[in-house]
């Protein structure tokens, strides 16, 4: 259906009369001539009267359609296409979706592409008539959130809107159009309009989902209208796309490394790129790339930082169009080191023979920095020097006895939040342990047991260790598809326990005959550990194990509350962060980078009391705190980084669209949203004016050209 | 510069039709010194025995003294020649671009052709007409005639349509044999109809000779603007875009001139087409050569 943006400017049609007013001008302004020859004029236009009168009459019309075709030209005609059957005059249902992903805060020009879509979407609602009924709905917000309802308050939904804040998630149409189909069934109406309003990235579209999907809209959905808010422009984007922060603890200082990744999603070189390292809000390095097109490159970046604390970084290259992936979080932590006192039960002259080498060893392997646990040995007969407070950890190593006020001040140190971990052997009586530690083991220990074939005390074969399910974070540093690994390590003597445990306690890991290896106990702040076997050789092999090391560090981090690391996991943009429940702490406050703090409490994530946040919506620093202070068994802050799925900014085509929607009536603009309000509903398919023109500009040549002949 | 005397416009200014005339014919015969009309109507045919009777003054004593006998000369025509001038005074003759009308023209032609004419002793008769006779002078050969003619000439207006043929059709019969008739006009009438009633003449072995009146404008058609184009004559009138119509309307015209110019040819009728911007004085010398020539081919040749 033809229509005019500028309707107006059709009074301009009445410009053809303009030629016929000048011809009646000039026969009145016409002079009188007295001829004597006007017998040849008469038979002169006798003879060319009909060539005459037919190149004036032909002279008009041109002149005429000349004006009435510039005032076409000026109207600005367009061919309207309401997608089969005319929607005018019927009432709609609109859903209109504006893709909120981080892509959409592309702005090469003035305004970002979430402006002009909320532009847009706010010239749609300003078209529908009082009896259409719309809901404004964004591609990140329909997944956690009740479905709106479709809604005839257009001032409502323009405010809603206006209120509508650009995300940094990745771009997720089809469940968009997923709850668009889901709305569409409290509609009103039977017309049924999805307006998508997106910059058309590629990564945003699931063609899984439109083989169902496909099926879902051609039945519930009248018609779609895809507004490519980019207007079809190829976009350029420079993006961090992966980071890995390293931390090395020395004695004095702390040295950080970023291993940076940066990737040119464009056709062209990037030259000399400023890339920067930021730590507590002040630059420590920085360093340039150049990147080919359509390529990736990786630098390190090293500094030195202060030891002792939590720090706070980022990496951030130039500015480009899309600055949301132009800077990445980290946080490093650079704490004291875990202060762990081996209490060797079983020391020899030859170290090797020691009851504590191997744990040692796997403590703090080879140099001092490349642990943060720093373990310090002692014997029982030192033990009375030592003052358990000064220690985060404390390992009684196939301790025979230990004096009273030592276990009492064992069992403060335990309830004031430090970590006692027993592990056996042949000095240990269990009557004396289940007498003198009953208030720290998990279990009550009860006879050993030799597996041994080859052994005299042999009784039947060597038992080997598994993971208990669900997974223990003590452990989680095996891959799950690792944890096999686990069976390799043989024990030939343990100490089966009583199955009634003590307090609260859970199994980390078993034995292949299910009975426990390694159980924690909560000990109010502090936990305690009991390991059945001997951590040295005499009863296992278990020490010469390769996972025996990140075993022992990880079940030092975890009894002491930091399993966090020293280099902060990051997480994604709308991803969950968890940190399994320690005693005692009913509710953390996280406070987002924007300032926002939300109380969070524990709840069973996996069959496990955690604290889960889920409100991971802007990258940065989130901050966590108990009571509004930082907690020696949480970590103190984590980064949130944007998903660089996103930052590929490459384009769908129209065609591929196309067909994934199959016969769903489809209509795809790639107008300006300055364009008028018809081209964003879809109703223009094709403009007019630049065809008139040219027509106008042809019929001026052909009367420029008859009127001089 | 001085003025071209013969210029219409300069001659215009000069209010007798008789000063015109004599100007122009003395200016003419001064230039030509021997005018190729003298004798025309004395010529000499041949000698005949003188018997009684016969003029004395025709004895031709040079043979008389040769011979000793009495011979008498005898010419072509004793009579003097006469001249029919019919002037077309129709309203069309009447237009003027610039300068003088085609009639002013006109009428100066013919007053300068009488002198001329009756400067010679030849009868000069002079018929104006339109669409009917206006006005007749029958030949007469004295000069004191000359009077007369210019006084009717500057009289005469113009008016009316014109036919030619018509008025020609009358004169058939009332003039004799071997006369001159001279036809002064636009000839914007029947011309097919003119040319079969000059036969007649030439049957009657008179000559004729038409001299055809146009002005500049109606040869050239130089108007721009769109105009009402109204006839001298009726009530017609056209409206026009010249510019469109031009080419249409020369084409017109010179083919009309062209046939004209080639009936008078194929008829023996001598044709001269003078564009009333020209001096006259060049159109009456064109007059007399081409009167030379029908008088005297051989010497000519």
């Amino acid at each position: 259906m033809l229509s005019f943006l500028n309707p107006l400017l059709l009074l301009g049609v009445l410009g053809a009369s303009i030629p016929i007013i000048i011809h009646l001008i000039n026969r009145k302004k016409a002079i009188s001539h007295k001829f004597a020859a006007i017998g040849f004029l008469l038979e002169t236009k006798k003879r060319i009267y009909v060539k005459f009168k037919l190149r004036q009459l032909i002279l008009l019309i041109l002149r005429a359609s000349l004006l009435i075709f510039l005032a076409i030209a000026l109207a600005r005609p367009l061919i309207r296409n309401y997608g089969g059957a005319s929607e005018k005059n019927i009432p709609t249902s609109n859903v209109i979706i504006i893709d909120d992903s981080y892509s959409m805060q592309y702005a090469d020009r003035n305004e970002s592409f979430f402006t002009l879509a909320k532009t847009a979407a706010s010239k749609i609602v300003d078209t529908l008539a009082k009896e259409d009924e719309a809901v404004i709905i964004t591609c990140s917000g329909i997944t956690s959130q009740v479905l709106p309802e479709l809604d005839y308050d257009k001032k409502h939904l323009l405010d809603s809107i206006k209120q509508m804040q650009s995300g940094y998630t990745i771009t997720r149409i089809t469940p968009a159009l997923d709850a668009a189909i889901e709305i569409f069934a409290t509609a009103r109406t039977s017309v049924k309009r999805i307006f998508l309003l997106t910059d058309m990235t590629r990564n945003g579209w699931d063609p899984a989902w439109f083989k169902s999907g496909q099926e879902k809209l051609q039945k519930h959905v009248s018609r779609v209208h895809i507004v490519d808010i980019s207007e079809g422009r190829k976009l350029k984007n420079i993006a961090i796309t992966h980071i890995e922060p390293k931390l090395a603890v020395l004695e004095r200082i702390a040295e950080g490394h970023i291993k940076a990744t940066v990737s040119n999603f464009s056709s062209a070189q990037a030259k000399d790129l400023l890339a920067q390292v930021f730590i507590d809000g002040k630059k420590v390095t920085q360093g340039f790339f150049n990147i080919e097109a359509n390529a990736s490159e990786t630098k390190e970046f090293s500094f030195t930082i202060e030891k002792g604390k939590v720090h706070q970084g980022w990496i951030e290259i130039a500015g480009d169009n899309l600055s949301a992936d132009d800077r990445r979080y980290f946080v490093l932590n650079t704490l004291h080191k875990l202060d762990t006192l081996l209490i060797d039960g079983d020391p020899r002259t030859n170290i090797y023979e020691s009851e504590t080498f191997y744990l040692e060893k796997a403590l703090n392997p080879g140099r001092e920095h490349a642990s943060p646990i720093k373990p310090a040995i002692c014997s029982i007969h030192e033990v009375g020097n030592v003052t358990f407070a000064n220690f985060n950890i404390i390992f009684l190593c196939n301790v025979e006895t230990l004096p009273f006020e030592k276990i009492r001040e064992l069992e403060k140190f335990a309830k004031e939040g430090g970590a006692v971990v027993f592990t056996l052997g042949n000095k240990v009586d269990a009557n004396y342990y289940n007498n003198s530690f009953g208030t720290l083991l998990p279990h009550r220990l009860h006879t050993t047991k030799t597996f041994s074939g080859s052994s005299p005390l042999s009784e039947e074969q060597p038992l080997t260790l598994k993971a208990v399910e669900p997974i223990h974070p003590a452990i989680r540093i095996l891959p799950e598809t690792q944890m096999n690994i686990l069976s390799s390590a043989k024990f030939y003597r343990i100490f089966y326990v009583d199955p009634t445990p003590l307090g609260n306690t859970r199994t980390i890991l078993s034995f292949s005959d299910n009975t426990p290896a390694l159980i924690e106990r909560q000990v109010e702040r502090g936990k305690a550990v009991l390991f059945v076997s001997s951590i040295d050789r005499d009863w296992t092999d278990l020490p010469v194990r390769p996972f025996f090391l990140p075993l022992m560090q990880q079940l030092c981090r975890f009894v002491s509350g930091s399993i966090f690391e020293e280099v902060q996991k990051e997480i994604l943009v709308r991803h969950d962060w968890q940190f399994p429940r320690t005693a005692n702490m009913n509710a953390i406050e996280i406070t987002n980078p924007e300032g926002a703090k939300i109380i969070v409490q524990p709840r069973f994530v996996n069959n496990e009391e955690s604290f889960s946040y889920t409100e991971t919506n802007v990258p940065g620093i989130y901050t966590v705190t108990v009571d509004g202070k930082p907690h020696p068994q949480l970590p103190s802050a984590f980064p949130v980084n944007v998903d660089t799925t996103e930052s590929n900014l490459d384009k769908i085509d129209q065609k591929e669209i196309t067909a994934f929607m199959g016969g769903t009536n489809l209509t795809i603009t790639t107008s300006h949203v300055s364009e008028g309000h018809d081209v964003l509903l879809g109703e223009a398919k094709k403009t007019l004016w630049g065809t008139i023109l040219f027509l106008t500009l042809c019929i001026l040549f052909v009367e420029s050209f008859i009127s001089r002949k | 510069m001085a003025e071209n005397p013969f210029d219409p416009v300069t001659l215009s200014k000069i209010a007798s039709m008789e000063l015109r005339a004599k100007l122009v014919v003395d200016g003419v015969l001064s230039g030509i010194h021997k005018s190729p009309y003298k004798g025309s109507s004395i010529e000499f045919l041949e000698h005949k025995e003188y018997s009684p009777g016969d003029e004395v003054k025709h004895i031709d004593w040079k043979v008389l003294a040769k011979t000793d006998k009495y011979y008498i000369k005898q010419f072509e025509e004793e009579t003097n020649l006469k001249c029919y001038i019919f002037l077309d005074s129709s309203g069309s003759m009447g237009y003027k671009s610039t300068g003088i009308s085609k009639f002013e023209y006109a009428a100066t032609l013919a007053a300068s052709l009488a002198y001329l004419l009756l400067k010679q002793s030849d009868l000069v008769g002079l018929i104006s007409f339109s669409d009917k006779v206006l006005q007749y002078i029958p030949p007469r050969s004295r000069l004191t005639h000359l009077h007369v003619l210019l006084n009717a000439l500057t009289e005469l207006k113009t008016a009316g349509k014109s036919d030619t043929s018509a008025v020609l059709n009358e004169f058939v019969e009332k003039i004799g044999r071997r006369s001159l008739i001279m036809v002064i006009s636009d000839f914007f009438d029947d011309t097919k109809k003119i040319i079969h009633q000059l036969k007649y003449f030439l049957f009657k072995k008179s000559e004729v000779i038409l001299f055809h009146i146009l002005d500049p404008y109606e040869l050239t058609f130089p108007f721009e603007a769109i105009t009402f184009f109204e006839s001298l004559e009726d009530e017609r009138r056209i409206l026009a875009d010249p510019k469109s119509i031009k080419e249409q309307y020369l084409s017109e015209i010179n083919h009309f001139i062209q046939q004209f110019k080639q009936s008078c040819f194929e008829n023996q009728i001598d044709y001269c087409l003078i564009d009333s911007s020209t001096p006259l004085d060049q159109a009456l010398v064109g007059f007399l050569a081409k009167r030379e020539t029908a008088l005297h081919p051989i010497r000519k040749g």
